[in-house]
């Protein structure tokens, strides 16, 4: 089952850090990358840059989409990365939730959509047609 | 570069959907993806669970981690869901976030860190494939 790791937290804290600090906390990254990259579970996981690089579309379908500086919300938690992990179960994803190497925040865990087990297909398989067929 | 495509909406509003409307909704999601596939700039993305199915672990350095049901905030707006894309810049990332098929809701579109300039190593492994 597939695990969405959503990082949340305070931005910014890094104004005064120096290089030994970075270094010193990309090890952590690192060591959990590497971990759950042996373990076969890492699937995807970035960084995001901060707030002030976001730009939000606004609309849908049948809307003009309107586009503007900044992320969705101006609060002060905000996304800061994310894993996308291949696990068990949740217990299993909530394991490697807990050793996320963030100092001071949140990780929501869900799972994510099994459309396939609703009869749809991936539309990344080779070959894949739309649900019902063409 | 590699963008994150955040989806944010409201949930709900599939419960009562006919067979018909949910593949309707379903073939344009998989329009989406396969243009993204088929331009070599999909590499992860999914639909969450909603947010019921949800778990929160809270984290700080020197305490036990503390793991609540639900999720991070009880908010009417929520993530349904992601895409990480590698576009060549900003304007074609927010050109895929334009085109979002959902029937209402925002995009929100970052740019990934990238940590290998500084000399760290990236554990991407390239496109993540459809579940085995």
């Amino acid at each position: 089952m597939r695990f969405m790791l959503t990082l949340i937290g305070p931005e910014g804290g890094y104004e005064d850090i120096t290089p030994e600090e970075i270094k010193a906390e990309m090890v952590n990254w690192e060591a959990f990358g590497k971990e759950a990259t042996d373990a076969g579970v890492f699937l995807a996981g970035e960084g995001l840059q901060p707030v002030d690089t976001a730009k939000t579309v606004r609309g849908g379908r049948d809307e003009d989409r309107i586009v503007t500086d900044g992320p969705f919300a101006e609060t002060k938690e905000q996304i800061g990365g994310f894993y996308l992990l291949e696990c068990r179960d949740l217990d299993e994803a909530l394991e490697w939730a807990k050793r996320v190497p963030i100092r001071d925040g949140a990780i929501e865990v869900r799972p994510v959509m099994d459309y396939e087990s609703m009869g749809y297909e991936d539309p990344r398989e080779a070959g894949a047609t739309p649900a019902g067929g063409s | 570069m590699m963008y994150v495509l955040a989806l944010i909406s409201e949930e709900g509003g599939m419960q009562d959907a006919s067979p018909e409307e949910m593949k309707a909704v379903m073939d344009r999601w998989d329009e989406f993806t396969r243009e993204s596939v088929d331009h070599g700039a999909f590499i992860a993305g999914e639909a969450l669970q909603p947010t019921e199915s949800a778990s929160t672990v809270r984290i700080k350095q020197g305490e036990e981690p503390v793991v609540s049901d639900g999720p991070f905030a009880e908010s009417k707006e929520q993530l349904g869901g992601f895409y990480l894309l590698e576009c060549k810049d900003l304007d074609e990332a927010l050109e895929y976030a334009k085109n979002i098929p959902f029937q209402d809701g925002w995009v929100e579109v970052r740019p990934v860190m990238d940590f290998t300039e500084m000399g760290y190593q990236s554990y991407s492994p390239g496109p993540v494939k459809a579940a085995a």
